[in-house]
């Protein structure tokens, strides 16, 4: 299984290790909320029909929603 | 008396807001921030011979804003001369969200700022499973750490007694990196005063409105010069915070298991479900329109009964005359017409506020997304829109806290379609008169038609966000992250606060609005621009001689009204509404419902010389309204006024016509800008027209 993915292509319940975040496109606010390149997360929900992802940021233990479209902008490894 | 402005800065859901109803009771009002239309709140404590002016700041994850709320808390912070600038910022945090606001913390503190810190909602720090060193913490943050549940008002006592204390001095810990360093030299010189902080965030803001022009185009210039964006300084910033917070932290917070998320994992797993999930909200939205249309009828019975004994008794104890005439059917019935809309504007507010206080709202916004999002929408204009059904002007409102400014346009724009509360009694009325009684398939045809002008309502909102979405240009990327809250019981003084403010400022802010136009109606109804409106009654007298009693009472007053000025307006508009079906009787109801739909009842109930005080919740008076109204012909056409063809045409004029002054004012104020509200008001009014207009003609 590849290891390096978008955070938009995990299923529910996995769990992945960010590495990057396209750093152009997406606000800072997304670093406030916990996306940090090492933060671990976890998968929890997923919208239907490519709807918003809701993530937990496992260090601070909060769940954050995001569009699918920025979750493709965040790259992380599978663990 | 000392005074000092107090300050409170937080993330959302930290329990801010609680916390300034504790400090401030009941002392407190909500307005506008100066130049936007971020809502204020702010509130007085009087403690040991202080004054304290505290301010409850929106909640921002950083000093760096997304929204206009966000906007408003660096502009209040960073404006030293402006006079909210506070003399004290209270930073509070919650247990397991710490570290976030340690750097809001740190960065108000190296701004220069006074700050003290704190810790909220430690009863759930066990439930939570986090433990604090606060000895360390305090060494860390170098300033007085208050624990504090605003809910049960614990602690609160100690932190009224520390916003006299001067924080310790403070040392910036905040490394610029060291690539950006040569661009901060440049920049210190264009402000040779400031702290090196704020030279720094000075940089790195977007826009900032404290600058002058000069500084601006200074900073502007360096970051060219150096290839630099606010972007990467941001970035930047909160990554080597974070950095070193989970460094300094790592002894200082213990976690274990947070059963809390536990807990909300499970009810989780029914409300964010992809099916169960959308079946239970719409479960709630039907509970709401239950609510609002059902528990609420009784009380706007009850209000609408006592505004007309007012009426009945000023009307019996005033000497009679115009003053009279103007008290009764003017301002009475004006504030009567408001009033009767306050249940349901409270049902509504209970039921979002406690939605928004137990964190469901966010789930709403995550399941709806989705949805909303082709048509150039937020998952947050489901607020609006749904608030939309019950009055348009509270709805517009909670546009607010959409971060991208078209998202945030766009739902303001569309949310007057929905069908609010004003246009149920019009649709009620005619509706009565153009549909046939009946069952279609076991369901009663008015209802059915009811049911599709909501429909239409919703439908129309939708398409005309998906057309406008064509037209405005964004400047923001659209984007949406949020947190989503754990779950709560709600805080009831909260929602009983944002009620009250909720329904006190619809009903002195449209109250005003309709208040005016009532008294510009009834004047204009009640003189006539010649004699056939003051000498009436030897006009009729001439030309119907046989009349007497109540048929000549009858004849008199609509000959009056024909003459009036609100005749002669009507006449002059009949050109224009002619082919839509109407005569000038209706055009009169349709100019002087433009202050609001509900007018429309009560106009025609006077066009049709049956007094003012219509009720149509009373059976034995709406027999007669709509008697009148049946036999009514059109003189145009000859043909009944209310017939299939005019009545689906008045239908769909007020299905889609912005016929509400009050929602053209918020809309004004919300939006600042004219050229959006004309244009609002324009493509509304303009696909009423038309929309009336076809029907009306392939009916006819």
């Amino acid at each position: 299984m590849q290891k390096n993915v978008n955070l938009g292509s995990l299923i529910t319940g996995e769990k992945a290790k960010i590495s990057q975040l396209d750093t152009e496109s997406l606000p800072a606010k997304f670093y406030e909320l916990g996306f940090v390149p090492g933060a671990l997360v976890e998968v929890k929900h997923k919208a239907p029909f490519h709807g918003p992802i809701c993530i937990n940021i496992i260090a601070n233990n909060t769940l954050i929603a995001l569009r699918k479209s920025e979750a493709l902008r965040i790259t992380a490894e599978r663990i | 008396m000392k005074k000092k402005v107090i300050a409170l800065l937080g993330n959302p859901n930290v329990g801010k807001t609680s916390l300034f109803n504790r400090l401030t009771k009941l002392n407190q009002k909500v307005g506008n921030y100066p130049g936007v239309t971020v809502e204020k709140r702010e509130g007085t404590l009087v403690h040991q011979n202080t004054k304290y002016h505290i301010i409850d700041l929106p909640g921002t994850y950083t000093l760096y804003p997304n929204s206009l709320d966000e906007e408003v808390v660096y502009d209040t912070l960073s404006d030293t001369k402006g006079s909210y600038h506070p003399d004290l910022v209270v930073v509070v945090a919650e247990p397991a969200t710490l570290k976030r606001a340690i750097v809001l913390y740190q960065q108000v503190r190296e701004m220069g700022l006074p700050a003290i810190f704190v810790l909220n909602m430690v009863d759930e720090m066990t439930e939570k499973g986090i433990s604090i060193d606060f000895d360390a913490l305090r060494r860390l943050l170098r300033t007085e750490i208050y624990q504090t549940n605003a809910r049960t008002g614990k602690g609160i006592e100690e932190l009224i007694a520390g916003l006299d204390n001067d924080p310790s001095l403070y040392i910036s810990t905040f490394q610029v990196p060291a690539k950006y360093a040569a661009a901060l030299v440049d920049a210190k010189r264009l402000f040779p005063l400031a702290k090196e902080y704020s030279t720094w965030l000075n940089l790195a803001q977007e826009n900032s409105k404290v600058l002058t022009a000069d500084q601006r185009a200074g900073i502007v210039q360096i970051r060219q010069q150096y290839g630099i964006t606010p972007q990467q300084l941001q970035r930047d910033e909160s990554l080597v915070r974070h950095e070193e917070l989970d460094r300094a932290l790592e002894q200082i917070v213990i976690r274990g298991e947070n059963k809390a998320l536990t807990t909300t994992a499970k009810i989780d797993r029914f409300l964010m479900h992809p099916l169960i999930g959308y079946a239970i909200f719409l479960g709630v939205l039907l509970l709401i329109f239950q609510a609002i249309f059902a528990w609420s009828a009784p009380l706007m019975d009850w209000i609408d009964n006592s505004f007309s004994d007012l009426a009945a008794y000023l009307s019996a104890q005033l000497p009679e005359g115009p003053l009279s005439s103007l008290f009764t059917e003017g301002i009475v019935t004006g504030i009567g017409g408001i009033v009767i809309f306050l249940p349901q504007i409270v049902i509504l507010f209970i039921f979002i506020s406690f939605m928004e206080e137990t964190g469901y709202m966010s789930r709403v916004v995550f399941l709806m997304d989705r949805w909303l999002r082709p048509f150039g929408l937020n998952g947050k204009s489901v607020i609006p829109l749904m608030s939309g059904a019950a009055c348009a002007i509270p709805a517009v409102m909670s546009a607010r806290n959409i971060e991208n400014p078209k998202e945030r346009l766009l739902t303001m724009l569309v949310t007057p379609f929905m069908t609010c509360s004003a246009r149920l009694p019009i649709y009620i009325v005619i509706i009565g008169l153009v549909i046939p009684e009946g069952t279609f398939l076991g369901f009663n045809i008015q209802g059915l038609v009811l049911f599709g002008l909501y429909i239409l309502g919703v439908v129309s909102a939708l398409a005309s966000a998906w057309v406008l979405n064509i037209f405005i240009k964004s400047v923001h990327k659209s984007y949406l992250v949020f947190e989503i809250p754990t779950y709560k019981m709600p805080d009831w003084k909260n929602v009983a606060t944002n009620v009250w403010e909720k329904s006190s400022g619809f009903l002195i802010g449209a109250g005003k609005i309709i208040l005016a136009i009532s008294i510009i109606l009834w004047v204009l109804g009640n003189f006539g621009p010649n004699d056939r409106f003051y000498d009436a009654e030897s006009y009729v007298a001439t030309e119907q001689p046989s009349l007497e009693g109540d048929e000549l009472e009858t004849a008199v007053a609509s000959y009056q009204l024909e003459h009036s000025f609100l005749g002669y307006i009507g006449m002059g508009i009949e050109p224009i509404v002619r082919p839509l079906g109407y005569d000038w009787k209706m055009g009169i109801g349709l100019i002087s419902s433009f202050a609001a739909r509900e007018v429309f009842v009560g106009t025609m109930a006077v066009v049709y010389s049956l007094g003012d005080d219509v009720d149509i919740e009373d059976d034995g008076e709406r027999t007669t309204l709509f008697e009148r109204m049946k036999n009514e012909t059109n003189r145009n056409t000859g043909r009944p006024a209310y017939n299939f063809a005019s009545g689906i045409s008045l239908l769909l004029f007020y299905a889609f016509a912005m016929q509400c002054m009050a929602t053209i004012a918020v809309v004004k104020k919300e939006t600042g800008s004219w050229k959006w509200t004309l244009i609002q008001l324009g493509f509304m009014t303009g696909i009423a027209y038309l929309a009336a207009l076809v029907a009306y003609q392939l009916l006819k």
